[in-house]
């Protein structure tokens, strides 16, 4: 599978604080899976001396650890290393506590439930940010993004496409190979507001389909049932 | 004026008794008052018939008729005095009779003489025709020759008068205490009924979303002060189990998260890890899907329980509701298309709200969502923001073509999991909690949300929210422009 956005490099190490061990099991499988190296740490006093004793390429923190909860952790954690990526997940999303984490030093944020490849794409986000250069044209099989101009081609033919069509697309080649899901999309190409209240993705996805898949024989877009798409070279079973 | 206030009601009593009292009094009085008059009178009748009768009458052998009649004359003046006085001999013969009295009050030749003399002294009313009544005291004065009869009277007339005036002062009295005693009732219940009014006001004010006020207590010790108290007190209890209620249903949101991160992930897992298998694949989406919506409303439960704990807010600013509503139709102009419904948007003029926007943006998503969804193809949806400043409210209304909802069902449908037509609307993918967020969001910004339906002709959502204060302003400048 092709990855435009696979910046990972193999030695990329994270560190995972989660005391439910069950979350912390599926989420150290699938990053592993996406070739991190995962350490796992179960209560806040651990977390923070894996933190010290390592220099991690990012952290994974949950806010409700035991012994020392996740706040306290990731303020000793900045006055060591102001510079690691913290990602904050948290069963509790009231903006009072966003704020303090942001204040003391999160990078991003995220609300349980999650999908993993939401994590994965977020984590990921993290680890490109800084010197990481977006180039400015997105490419999959015959599929071209052009950045710059704002013009998409396939095949060489030019096709023209509304500007939400176009943001729905840019993210999915954006991650080609990758599923995003409904959640993710509308947070990104739309906001929150719409979030689980419509199938608006799924229209715009159609509407993208009919421009940009259906007058070619290979399909690019694809539905993971229960999930939600993603847009690739290679054509699953 | 209302009869059934309680103020009314004790100004009504309070008269009444009033008026009992004064009536009894005044009958008392009046019975009391003729009595003594009588009384007194009677017995100065009798008294000056006992020194008639002792000085003159038992004496009239020694002292001769002629110089009895003389004396009483001369004595007791009858005429002038009006008075009645007259003396009978043993065998029923007038000895003395006075004239006719100088007011011409009565006529004593017209007063009959009792048939028999009596054994002892008697009062009796006599009316002869034509003038005044007499009262008479009759008595027996023993004499050597036998028993004479001495009778001595005056008319009741005078008394009679003082009665009558009596009666008509009071009656010209009776209404005015009336009155005077009605308005102090009126007053007093006021007074007494102020603080009543102040808590009635007090706890109109209060609703779900200011439970932590209270009511002003009034430091006077009496009822009022310990209705005040207890009302506090039921407020708080109040409080405590709505509170109670909002936490529980955050701490249970709170709580099912865990799982459904931990479901979610395994399932997903589990998904990359059947390639090949395409049943499998379906079946585990399936689940998915399912526990996607699960997560959708413990979210939008957690979401409806943190607006309910008023912290809908995270932040306010100023911004036109005409603006937002037209970008998000426009944002969402395609899902309409999509079902062949026309989406019309009329937001003419600027409508300065103040809030979060965001939510804002989630109260028109959710509202056009639902009219779309409830909209047959070839139907239309329209959302329309207007001010009306004469209300100080910016409207927001959004009406479709749709198949309405029936009257019975009007009542509910801001309510949590309320759906009219349950099969329906899970084909169509709703909770039933998308509406009680509007109304929830709404609220918390000081508004509220309406409807108003006619089955098989449509639904019309109104949102009315408090216009931004400097909406008079902006108003007018795209007009101008």
């Amino acid at each position: 599978m092709s990855r435009p956005d696979a910046v990972v490099e193999h030695d990329m190490r994270l560190l995972l604080a989660e005391d439910d061990r069950k979350v912390s099991d599926f989420v150290a499988r699938g990053l592993r899976a996406e070739r991190f190296a995962v350490d796992l740490a179960f209560d806040g006093q651990s977390a923070c001396e894996f933190a010290t004793s390592f220099q991690y390429d990012a952290i994974i923190l949950d806010l409700m650890l035991p012994v020392l909860n996740g706040t306290e952790v990731l303020k000793r954690i900045r006055r060591q290393h102001p510079e690691v990526p913290v990602l904050i997940l948290t069963a509790k999303d009231d903006t009072a506590a966003k704020v303090e984490n942001f204040e003391a030093g999160a990078d991003d944020y995220l609300t349980k439930p999650f999908a993993f490849a939401e994590l994965a794409v977020r984590v990921k986000a993290l680890l490109r940010r800084g010197p990481v250069a977006r180039s400015s044209t997105l490419r999959v099989a015959d599929l071209e993004l052009d950045r710059l101009t704002q013009q998409v081609r396939r095949g060489g033919t030019r096709i023209e496409l509304t500007g939400k069509e176009y943001a729905l697309l840019e993210y999915l080649m954006a991650h080609a190979g990758r599923v995003l899901s409904r959640t993710m999309i509308i947070e990104h190409v739309w906001d929150e507001s719409f979030e689980g209240l419509t199938n608006i993705v799924d229209v715009y996805v159609r509407h993208l389909r009919a421009k940009v898949d259906d007058p070619f024989p290979t399909k690019l877009i694809r539905t993971v049932r229960g999930v939600g798409y993603s847009l690739s070279e290679c054509t699953p079973v | 004026m209302n009869t059934r206030s309680i103020g009314f009601q004790l100004t009504a009593w309070y008269a009444g008794v009033i008026a009992v009292v004064f009536l009894l009094l005044g009958g008392f009085m009046y019975l009391g008052m003729k009595h003594h008059l009588e009384k007194s009178l009677r017995e100065t009748q009798a008294k000056r018939a006992g020194v008639i009768a002792e000085t003159l009458v038992a004496r009239v052998a020694q002292l001769g008729e002629e110089h009895v009649i003389q004396e009483i004359r001369e004595s007791y003046a009858p005429e002038l005095n009006s008075r009645f006085i007259r003396v009978t001999r043993p065998d029923s013969t007038v000895l003395y009779v006075c004239g006719v009295p100088a007011d011409l009050s009565f006529d004593p030749a017209k007063v009959p003489v009792p048939a028999t003399a009596p054994a002892r002294a008697y009062a009796r009313v006599e009316s002869p025709p034509d003038s005044e009544s007499l009262l008479i005291v009759t008595g027996p004065v023993p004499t050597a020759t036998g028993t004479f009869r001495i009778e001595v009277g005056a008319s009741l007339g005078p008394l009679q008068a003082v009665l009558r005036e009596w009666l008509v002062t009071f009656t010209l009295a009776f209404p005015l205490l009336l009155a005077v005693a009605a308005g102090g009732g009126w007053f007093l219940a006021r007074r007494a009924l102020e603080p009543v009014r102040k808590i009635i006001h007090g706890t109109e004010q209060i609703s779900s979303h200011n439970l932590g006020e209270r009511l002003p207590v009034p430091r006077t010790g009496d009822e009022l002060e310990r209705l005040s108290t207890a009302l506090n007190q039921m407020i708080a209890r109040l409080d405590e189990a709505l509170s109670h209620n909002r936490r529980f249903m955050a701490d249970a949101s709170h709580e099912l998260r865990t799982p459904l991160t931990i479901l979610r992930g395994e399932l997903e897992t589990m998904l990359q890890q059947t390639d090949g298998a395409p049943e499998l694949q379906d079946r585990l989406g399936s689940v998915l899907e399912e526990v996607e919506r699960l997560a959708k409303i413990v979210e939008n439960l957690f979401a409806l329980s943190r607006l309910d704990a008023g912290e809908a807010q995270a932040e306010s600013v100023q911004f036109d509701l005409g603006q937002l509503a037209a970008t998000t139709a426009e944002q969402m102009s395609l899902l309409a298309e999509d079902k062949q419904v026309t989406l019309n948007c009329l937001a003419p003029r600027v409508v300065s709200v103040e809030g979060d926007r965001a939510r804002l943006k989630q109260v028109v998503v959710n509202l056009l969502d639902n009219a779309v969804k409830y909209t047959p193809p070839g139907g239309s949806v329209t959302l329309s923001v207007v001010a009306a400043p004469n209300l100080g409210k910016a409207v927001l209304e959004v009406a479709d073509t749709g198949m309405g909802i029936p009257t019975g069902a009007l009542p509910h449908v801001f309510e949590r999991f309320f759906r009219v037509d349950k099969a329906r609307s899970r084909e169509l993918g709703g909770a039933g909690i998308g509406l009680s967020i509007v109304k929830a969001i709404c609220s918390a910004h000081g508004g509220q949300v309406e409807v108003a339906s006619e089955e098989g002709r449509g639904a019309r959502f109104r949102v009315l929210l408090p216009l931004a204060e400097t909406a008079e302003e902006t108003k007018d400048k795209p007009n101008a422009g």
